[in-house]
């Protein structure tokens, strides 16, 4: 056996894998390797101030400021503002201890430094990941007021500072909440402040015609209708809708009057070559007295007669029945089709359980994970939150609905209560193991344009944007939950897809930040009133001008490779670099893609030197040629890869 | 389909052009051999068939049972065959082993044989000569791999059947270490290379040029391999002893030991019967900064031990280029003992495969931690980093301690060496650990294998926690080894093939006693070398062909231009000193953090690291030993793979070892899926990298241009390192449909636990909720 030791001689070549146009003078980011950004990234305690869209300046706006400076103060974003600074601040470090530094609040973060210790302190995020800020304790207490913030990332942060002598000044953390919730205070979002330009435009990632067409929609069983042009049908659906050829838009009203909302079943996704659909809608409105609708069930019909490889229709109700059925009587004459009325469709339930569940499971989560683990019931705890189990339900589901569609070839509706919830994960979870074009970076900015932002998951009721009703019953993490369920994909199927971990996680950093206009609002109607895409930044826009960041280097395009996750809780972790990742007792792990890195740039530089050599034999065997005639000079080959 | 195996393993062409055509009449006459041996469903030699019996079902995991295999049940001396009557659809996954087929399964590796008879609901566990007063309809076979086999007796003569069963049972119990098949199977071999030698007329060259062990791993059955290690640890103040020789002092220490320097031979004999079994402490391993590693056993008469004990660690502390003081660590206070870790094992075991996969899915996670197994795996490595800690801060020697020094300090000292010492990370090096610490410490392998089945209190699977441990680090640190998480795998399932020196002995003594005296028997010349004539597991060629063997080679590895010893030279130990003080000092630049930015990390981690403020302390109590404030700051910086390697202690990082535990799990098998599709790319890229190598090489030779012979560099004739290679430019990438997350076992036909819904055995199998034991069940007859 050969030494294996020889691979490395070439590694320590430093590959820049920072993209030219990207700037780097700004604050510290002097590395743009995986792992580093990663820790980064929003990184609540670190040294760096970066918050990662500052690194993208365009040239113009970049200056280089020393990098002790960087320490004094926060790199602030364009039209970002100081509003205040204290001094003498206590921040207690549920990991370290109590630091004294300075607080200062801008009107989009909330930035600590302190310069005792070498090297400095310093903890910087954005106001908005605040979910909760109160004055714990009284003045009693040696003095000492004292704030305590609950943050919508699974951290909490605890400050004091020393009692106000002057009276009139007001403490700097009521300054904060005024800003940390513009919402309730009258005051504007800071993503319409934020005026960062970004050489790529996020907001034209996704087309829906385009991404209709790239389905091969329209064909000769679904067609585009504009019946819902100004969100006159459905006011949370999209204004571009697919649906069966054959039913005419006056129907289509008809069976949005039996639906919950007005959200009628619609196309997600088609199979390229069974036609096998996915559609998805809110629950049908057949109440305790069992409503029929001839329009609904014609429309179920026309969507099983679109796919001529199964005489069946699939109808997965995301809940478990028993709520299912409470729907009919509680929430407005709600419910699920019965399979009398729909013939041919066969009725599932997948017991996913409903927001308010999900939220309290997260918390329990946070619990058991922040700020400390528990060194001995460590899985146990874990069980108890049972935030897993949900993950595999969900999961559990999408793998179905993916099942029925690809091996099945048969059409799946997919519905909840209102159906932009729990569907949304459902439809989107399927769609990324059916299709892998969402499996790459681009497609999966498309797969949450299109299933979530535009079939109306209410991101603004979910997360609560600069609002400080906290305890809001309408907030939920459905959309963490997905990226969570994404992520176990990922650890998987490690080399199908495009995107890494730091993807993300960023998604979810700006899910809460505020920074970008992409996650504000609750549905297409409500964006383009309030004009978002004019006004803010697109989300999409900073990651596809840096898109090498967020690149899983291991990546392969495997063609129709549909993805079959064992969906059992032997193969779920619990995501650490996410949830775990305040801990400073745990190492950010991407070394496989590091590495992968490092062995990429090392065949590119032998490859180079290869041909280089090539080139020199090639020329000496030209002159030697020359001189012995008819010495054979073609052995060897520019080789690049054996079999 | 094992012809062709044959065909690729028996003699790698690495050797001199000189002795190559006597290579080729070898691989000649072998081959003729071995078409002997498939006339007689592939007997090696020694083997012979036991009994018989035709028209048996295998079944297959599956409800209804339509892909079960028909075929012949076999027992042998060495295994238990299933040979299909038909071919079943040719599988790639599969990892093929040269002495075992798909459905074979060696008779050390059972660990409980079931007989049942579905119709009169009766079951027995079988032992050696027992009587069975049933008919059985069915033979199930727990295996210490963890398989679960089944076969139907549904259309075989009962009375065949029954034999069968009884034989199987009979020769998994063997009465003798003598009567495993190892010793015949070895002394044929040994006689049938000399044969052929002897037609060739030249032995000596057939001895010598056949490969020993792939890559040279000491065994330290003599005074220069402790030699070696002592100069490659720059132990100057250490000695290599004799005293031993003969085992004239202990009979469970080997034969050389390393002590202090400034001990005599006279003191250590008369220390030495102070300790259990004369055992005199074992210098283990040497840290750069002169802290010593050293192992022993307890003192049984504290009397002798105040008198004795101090003076050793007094020989230690002068050992110590600072006189540093020694520390002792009595790892049975923080460590679980053998029974706990084998309770662990079978609890863990039973939740892994034998529970209904949906019935332990609930439940899983408190399953898992009630077994305990993650929470001895994360002790033991929490164990070590605390040794780590001291010694390599601290700067002083460690001392660790147990009852008789021959089982937790055996995994300790080697985590602790493992963590410290990059030289233990490369796959020789692991395998001269295991050798050092482990075999040679005397570890006793056949009662914790439990071997002859004698004594199941003193089973336990402690060298498998050890490999749990090392994969933990290979999950954490996965460019740091250079063997894989299938070598780990293999390793382990090595221990129940009975061929291999390594893990049949107690003791070296016990190994030469058995030796010499098989070596008596079977008319082997004395004087032979022990690991010619019965050759340690190290040597996989035995089980593997070179294509399979690459399986073990990590594409991540990072390894230095390499800190091996050959020749008896030492040229390491300089460089070993620098890769340590780089990881003391975290430099950012070493070779493979150099895309990161350590500054940023670095300044980051350490912050967390501040003392309280005295006003502040009552309200938040932050306590951290020097040890956790030493790990914190450690993980804050950037590593050097060849440098200090400390893993991730919280339970959150400790995971199921999943290739292991649940590769025969057909329900936990990812299609298309699991860490081996990375690995399948890193290997194309790396193969790629090599080839590229070896064009510059080809390049660089002697001018190139004016020899146009075939470049020795072609494909073919090289020995790939990967064992997949890259593939052309204009090929559109495919994922080999065979790679599963079980790769490169499978679990298709090999884990069956039930049958047809609603018969007596489901429930019987359902209602068993612990791995069959003797103890607790009680037979029916």
């Amino acid at each position: 056996m050969e030494k294996s030791g020889s691979i490395d001689s070439l590694g320590s070549k430093r590959s820049s894998s920072r993209q030219p146009s990207v700037d780097s003078l700004s604050s510290s980011s002097t590395s743009r390797s995986d792992r580093s950004a990663q820790i980064k990234a929003h990184s609540s305690e670190s040294t760096s101030t970066e918050f990662s869209p500052e690194r993208v300046k365009p040239k113009a706006a970049a200056k280089h400021i020393p990098r002790e400076s960087d320490k004094q103060e926060p790199q602030l974003l364009p039209n970002e503002t100081v509003q205040d600074v204290a001094k003498d601040v206590t921040y207690f470090c549920p990991f370290g201890g109590a630091l004294r530094g300075t607080v200062i609040v801008t009107n989009y973060r909330l930035f600590f430094k302190c310069m005792d210790r070498e090297p400095a302190f310093v903890l910087d995020l954005p106001l908005a990941v605040l979910s909760r800020v109160e004055k714990i304790g009284n003045a009693s207490t040696r003095g000492d007021v004292s704030y305590g913030m609950v943050c919508k990332d699974m951290r909490n942060l605890r400050f004091a500072h020393k009692h106000m002598d002057d009276t009139l000044r007001k403490s700097i953390f009521e300054v904060l909440m005024k800003f940390a919730f513009p919402v309730s205070n009258g005051l504007q979002i800071f993503a319409l402040q934020y005026g960062q330009v970004f050489p790529e435009n996020g907001w034209k990632v996704y087309d829906a015609l385009t991404e209709y067409k790239r389905q091969g929609i329209p064909n000769e069983s679904w067609r585009i209708t504009k019946v819902n042009d100004h969100y006159e049908l459905c006011d949370t659906y999209p204004s571009t809708l697919a649906v069966p050829v054959n039913i005419p838009d006056e129907e289509i009203r008809r069976v949005a009057a039996f639906r919950a909302k007005g959200r009628i079943p619609v196309l997600s996704w088609i199979h390229p070559e069974s036609q096998a659909t996915i559609t998805r809608c809110s629950q049908p409105m057949v109440g305790v007295n069992g409503k029929r609708s001839k329009e609904d069930e014609k429309y179920l019909q026309s969507i099983m007669d679109a796919n001529a490889q199964s005489h069946k229709l699939f109808i997965f109700d995301a809940r478990p029945s028993v709520n299912a059925a409470a729907n009919k009587v509680y929430l407005k004459g709600g419910g699920y089709e019965s399979e009398d009325a729909y013939q041919n469709a066969e009725l599932v339930f997948l017991d996913i359980h409903n927001i308010h569940v999900m939220r309290e499971s997260l918390r329990k989560l946070k619990d058991v994970v922040y700020p400390n683990i528990e060194d001995s019931h460590w899985l146990s705890n874990l069980e108890s939150t049972h935030w897993l189990e949900h993950i595999k339900l969900i999961m559990a589901g999408a793998l179905r609905i993916a099942d029925k569609v690809e091996s099945g070839k048969t059409s799946v509706v997919v519905h909840c209560s209102d159906g932009w919830d729990r569907t949304c994960q459902l439809t989107s979870l399927a769609m990324l193991m059916l299709d892998g074009y969402y499996r790459t970076i681009r497609g999966f900015e498309v797969l949450l344009e299109k299933e979530w932002l535009s079939f109306g998951h209410r991101f603004q009721t979910r997360i609560g944007h600069g609002d400080k009703n906290h305890t809001d019953a309408d907030r939920s993490p459905v959309f963490i939950q997905f990226i969570d369920c994404v992520w176990q994909l990922t650890r998987q199927f490690p080399a199908a897809f495009e995107f890494n971990e730091y993807f993300l996680v960023t998604i979810l950093d700006h899910l809460y930040s505020c920074l970008f206009g992409t996650f504000l609002c609750n549905s297409e109607q409500h964006r383009m009133k309030e004009d978002i895409p004019k006004k803010t930044v697109s989300l999409w826009s900073y990651v596809n001008s840096q898109v090498e960041d967020f690149t899983n280097p291991l990546y392969v395009n495997y063609s129709n490779h549909v993805l079959f996750p064992v969906v059992s809780l032997r193969h779920l972790e619990l995501w650490v670099g996410y949830y775990i990742r305040w801990n400073p007792r745990m190492r950010p792990q991407e070394p496989v893609h590091q590495r992968y890195k490092e062995l990429l740039a090392k065949r590119a530089e032998l490859q180079r030197r290869v041909e280089e050599l090539q080139r020199e034999v090639t020329n000496r065997s030209a002159s030697s040629s020359s001189e012995r005639a008819g010495s054979p000079t073609r052995s060897i080959t520019p080789v690049q890869t054996f079999i | 389909h094992r012809l062709s195996i044959f065909d690729r393993q028996p003699f790698r062409l690495y050797i001199f052009p000189k002795y190559y055509y006597i290579f080729v009449i070898a691989n000649k006459l072998c081959k003729v051999f071995f078409f002997f041996y498939c006339m007689q469903h592939v007997l090696f030699p020694g083997e012979i068939v036991v009994n018989e019996v035709n028209f048996v079902r295998k079944c297959i995991n599956n409800e209804n049972g339509h892909d079960d295999l028909w075929g012949k049940l076999i027992c042998t001396n060495f295994k238990v065959s299933f040979i299909p009557q038909e071919d079943p659809p040719k599988q790639n996954a599969h990892l093929s082993h040269l002495l075992l087929a798909e459905h074979d399964v060696a008779l050390t590796c059972l660990d409980q044989v079931v007989t049942v008879n579905d119709a009169k609901g009766k079951k027995k566990v079988l032992g050696s000569n027992q009587k069975l007063k049933f008919n059985p309809t069915e033979l199930i076979l727990y295996c210490k791999d963890l398989r679960i086999i089944r076969f139907c007796f549904d259309e075989a003569g009962p009375e065949s059947a029954k034999k069968v069963c009884l034989a199987i049972a009979h020769y998994a119990h063997p009465a003798d270490l003598h009567l495993l098949f190892g010793f015949e199977y070895q002394g044929r071999r040994y006689h049938e290379r000399k044969g052929l030698a002897k037609i060739l007329k030249t032995a000596a060259e057939i001895n010598e040029s056949m490969p020993r062990m792939s890559p040279q791993t000491p065994v330290y059955d003599c005074p220069s391999d402790w030699d070696r290690e002592i100069k490659r640890t720059g132990a100057t103040e250490w000695r290599v002893c004799s005293i031993n020789e003969r085992y004239n002092v202990s009979q469970s220490l080997p034969e050389y030991i390393v002590v202090p320097a400034s001990l005599a031979d006279q003191d250590l004999r008369q220390f030495a019967n102070c300790y259990s079994d004369n055992r005199i402490p074992l210098w283990c391993w040497n840290h750069p900064n002169g802290s010593a590693l050293v192992r022993m056993c307890n003192v049984a008469d504290p009397i002798a031990q105040k008198k004795f004990e101090q003076r050793i660690f007094n020989a230690i502390t002068k050992s110590h280029p600072t006189c540093s003081e020694v520390i002792k660590l009595d790892l049975e206070k923080s460590l679980p003992n053998i029974l706990d870790i084998q309770s662990a094992f079978c609890k863990f075991r039973q939740s892994c495969v034998i529970d209904p996969f949906e019935e332990s899915e609930e439940r899983w996670f408190s399953c898992i931690e009630n077994s305990r197994w993650l929470e001895y795996v994360r002790a033991f490595l929490k164990q070590s980093a605390e040794i780590v800690f001291l010694m390599e801060v601290k700067s002083v020697s460690v001392v660790i301690t147990e009852e008789e020094d021959r089982d937790l300090n055996c995994a300790v000292s080697s985590l602790v060496q493992l963590m410290l010492d990059p030289h233990y990370r490369s796959l020789s090096g692991f395998q001269s650990l295991v050798q050092k610490e482990w075999v040679m410490a005397g570890h006793r392998f056949l009662d914790r294998c439990n071997h002859l089945k004698r004594n199941d209190k003193e089973e336990c699977p402690l060298f498998l926690l050890f490999l749990d441990c090392v994969w933990q680090m290979i999950n954490q640190y996965p460019a740091a080894f250079e063997f894989t998480e299938t070598y780990l795998t293999v390793l382990s399932d090595s221990m129940w093939i009975p061929v291999h020196g390594t893990f049949l002995f107690n003791s070296c003594l016990q190994r030469t006693q058995h030796l010499t005296e098989f070596a008596k028997t079977k008319a082997i010349p004395p004087g032979e070398d022990q690991s010619v004539y019965f050759p340690p597991v190290w040597e996989w060629s035995q089980q593997f062909s070179a294509k399979e063997q690459t399986l073990f080679n990590n594409p991540m590895y990072v390894g230095k231009s390499v800190a091996r010893v050959q020749n008896g030279e030492v040229k390491t130990f300089k460089r070993t000193k620098k890769a340590y003080s780089a990881s003391v000092k975290g430099s950012p630049a070493s070779v493979v953090n150099g895309l990161r930015d350590g500054e940023g990390t670095l300044s980051r981690r350490v912050s967390f690291m501040s003392e309280l403020k005295p006003e502040f302390s009552s309200v938040k109590d932050v306590v951290e030993s020097p040890s956790e404030r030493f790990f914190r700051d450690w993980f804050s910086r950037p590593f050097d793979q060849q440098g200090l390697l400390l893993p991730l202690l919280l339970p959150s990082h400790i995971a199921v070892w999943k290739l292991f535990f649940l590769r025969w799990v057909p329900e936990a098998c990812i299609p298309k899926g699991g860490t081996v599709t990375a690995y399948h790319k890193l290997c194309q890229l790396v193969d790629e990298i090599e080839m590229l190598q070896c064009q510059l090489k080809h390049y660089k030779g002697p001018s190139p241009c004016i020899t146009p012979e075939p470049s020795p560099c072609k494909p073919h004739s090289v020995q790939r390192r990967m064992y997949f290679n890259a593939c052309s430019a204009d090929e559109s990438p495919s994922l080999p449909d065979f790679l599963t997350s079980s790769f490169p076992f499978t679990p298709v036909g090999n884990l069956c636990r039930r049958s047809t819904l609603g018969t007596p055995i489901t429930k019987f199998l359902n209602g068993a909720k612990i791995w069959l034991s003797t103890e607790t069940l009680n037979d029916t007859v």
